[in-house]
């Protein structure tokens, strides 16, 4: 025997209770041998016994009380209940009490190591079994298996979760992680490292290797299918025991492919929009060099002209700052509308008036044709005149010298009309493609000289989404350009 | 090394407001500048003229029409002889980012160097002594 079993034998008749004792103490047994239930009682529960024998008939304690004491305390204790008035009642009420056997008075010595020996194996195999479930609690192996409808849960949710104990043997998974990950056939207990992608890899050895648990994620944003197809972000964060020690480390996978799209056009736009705010600057800076040197000798008439330009180049500036600033407005829903009932015809008839000077200047003739009792729409008033003003100024820059601008407004019963059409210098079809792009404007041979933010027709077409219209492009190269758009009657 | 010879330099941007600054600040220091307002046009007065420095904007009417014309002058017989600079400011803004110092670059952009706006006079004059 390599280590002493401990046995507790309560029981008040002496001379039974010295006998059991030397037997089992001959045997290799370690014994503690009390009088009477109290004591038993109190050694049963302060200490794990091996074994307890418990005589059922004591003075101060029935003997199935104290059994009921012992295994409420120490259910993994093996107990025997002996004695000399067995009946199939007591036999049957100790039973269900947790007694392992009956040992009924007077016995042989055969018979009762016997019985002692059968208690000895059971109570190794129990110890073993609570052995094997506490390791695998440890590592973590029973979350799979555990039934409950929160694992239902995390089964089925769109983030993938993955669980590695602190041995790198997979302890949990769900299905989304498997599909992120490109896992084929694993199971639990898998050693499952060498399986993942490196980057996860280096975060969940990042956390075994730290020497003290800190409740701290490691997260990284990896790239699983090329070209931007599929990005997640990995979040791991240390389990630890109830007692502190890491058992494991739990790993989340979000899909965040939608926000790098998002992410990667709004750096893209931030970009454009350094490069469009410093051309305009760089001209100005550089005006203001020549004319700074003392050593540069300028004419007068250059020296006006460097001014003039810088000034025309700064009002640019403003103008781009402005638009930008109204965009900005439009994508934040910040600006207040203030919707009222609008009369097109009448702010078409305004506009015009604005652009008197730009169209004698041009000598562009414009002809506005409208049909009877157009109705009203429900919108906000300087938003519509923005949208009006944006596509006359177009039609004004890109029109020829002595072309035409005609305006035709109807109305059906849903939608009001608006039709502006040019005889200017018109697009190619790849610079219509392009046309609503932020700072896009068609630079070839007849653009040149022509000013403009690159934001005007963007801005229109923001004004008509957020009514729900619609805006067509019409336009043949060197012919001209047509625009119709369609604004709901009825918004509400 | 004779930079004395260096005379005429070509100088192509679409922002005329550079171009015109970048060519007073050539003339200042003792250059003859020929400008052209696109690639098109510069690539006439290139054959035209046969400058002996080609400085060209890197984005004008379409993305790589700096490119463009850089390699049509430097496949010119003319333009092998000649430094031909690029001029740009992408490698600030637009994340857009290239060098022109290993060979193998180099003989890709078929250009002579990276020029960056704004120009620094001394700097190019550094870079056109280089290369005679």
């Amino acid at each position: 025997m390599n280590e002493k079993y401990k046995i507790l034998i309560v029981d008040d008749e002496k001379g039974l209770r010295i006998g059991t004792q030397r037997l089992l103490e001959d045997e290799g047994y370690d014994v503690v041998a009390v009088d009477c239930g109290e004591d038993g009682i109190r050694a049963g529960t302060e200490q794990d016994f091996d074994i307890a024998i418990i005589d059922l008939k004591m003075p101060d304690y029935d003997g199935l009380e104290v059994l009921k004491r012992i295994k409420n305390s120490r259910p993994n204790t093996i107990c025997f209940i002996a004695t000399a008035f067995a009946s199939y009642d007591t036999a049957i009420q100790s039973t269900r009490l947790g007694a392992f056997g009956y040992i009924p008075k007077p016995f042989t010595p055969e018979e009762f190591l016997y019985q002692i020996e059968q208690g000895i194996n059971q109570r190794n195999l129990i110890l073993e079994s609570e052995r094997l479930k506490k390791e695998r609690e440890e590592n973590l192996l029973e979350l799979a298996s555990e039934k409950s409808r929160l694992n239902a849960i995390i089964k089925s949710i769109s983030d993938g979760v993955l669980v590695i104990n602190k041995n790198g043997e997979l302890a949990y998974y769900n299905y989304a992680a498997l599909k992120f990950l490109d896992l084929h056939e694993i199971k639990i207990g898998d050693k499952i490292l060498p399986l993942l992608n490196k980057n996860i890899t280096e975060l969940v050895e990042k956390i075994f290797s730290s020497e003290t648990i800190l409740l701290k994620s490691y997260a990284t944003q990896i790239e699983l299918k090329p070209n931007n197809e599929l990005i997640v972000e990995a979040a791991a964060t240390p389990i630890p025991h109830p007692d502190g020690s890491l058992a494991g480390v739990v790993i989340v996978l979000s899909n965040i492919t939608e926000f790098k799209k998002i992410e990667l056009i709004k750096s893209q736009f931030v970009s454009m929009v350094a490069h469009e705010l410093k051309a305009p600057l760089a001209a100005v800076q550089g005006y203001l060099n020549i004319l700074a040197d003392e050593k540069i000798n300028l004419p007068k008439e250059k020296r006006q002209d460097y001014l003039t330009r810088s000034i025309v180049r700064l009002k640019s500036l403003s103008d781009l700052v402005n638009d930008l600033l109204d965009i900005s407005r439009m994508e934040l829903k910040t600006k207040h509308r203030e919707i009222e009932d609008i009369n097109i015809n009448e702010i078409i008839k305004n506009t015009l008036q604005l652009f008197e000077i730009e169209l004698k200047k041009k000598e562009i003739q414009v002809e506005f044709k409208t049909e009877e009792n157009i109705p009203t729409i429900k919108a906000d008033y300087n938003e519509i005149q923005r949208l009006i003003t944006n596509l006359i100024s177009n039609a004004i820059k890109y029109n020829k010298e002595k072309g035409k601008i005609i305006i035709n407004v109807s109305s059906s019963t849903n939608y009001l009309q608006i039709k502006i059409a040019d005889t200017g210098i018109g697009m190619k079809p790849e610079e219509k493609a392009k046309l609503f792009n932020e700072f896009f404007r068609a630079k070839n041979e007849k653009t040149r000289g022509i000013s403009g933010t690159g934001l005007g027709l963007s801005i229109v077409k923001k004004i008509i989404d957020s009514y729900y219209g619609k805006i067509d492009v019409d336009s043949e190269f060197d012919k001209g350009t047509t625009f119709t758009i369609n604004l709901p009657i009825n918004i509400k | 090394m004779d930079t004395t010879k260096i005379k005429k330099i070509l100088l192509v941007d679409d922002d005329i407001d550079l171009l015109e600054q970048n060519k007073i600040l050539l003339e200042n220091k003792g250059f003859t500048v020929i400008t052209a307002e696109n690639s098109e046009d510069g690539w006439k007065k290139f054959q035209q003229e046969k400058p002996d420095v080609a400085i060209i904007d890197l984005i004008m009417e379409e993305m790589d029409s700096g490119f463009v014309l850089c390699y049509k002058i430097k496949k010119s017989e003319h333009g092998k002889k000649i430094p031909v600079f690029i001029l740009t400011s992408a490698t600030y803004d637009t994340g857009f980012k290239f060098s022109a110092s290993t060979p193998e670059e180099k003989e890709w952009i078929k250009c002579d160097g990276i020029i960056n706006k704004p120009v620094v006079i001394e700097e190019l004059l550094a870079k056109i002594e280089n290369f005679y």
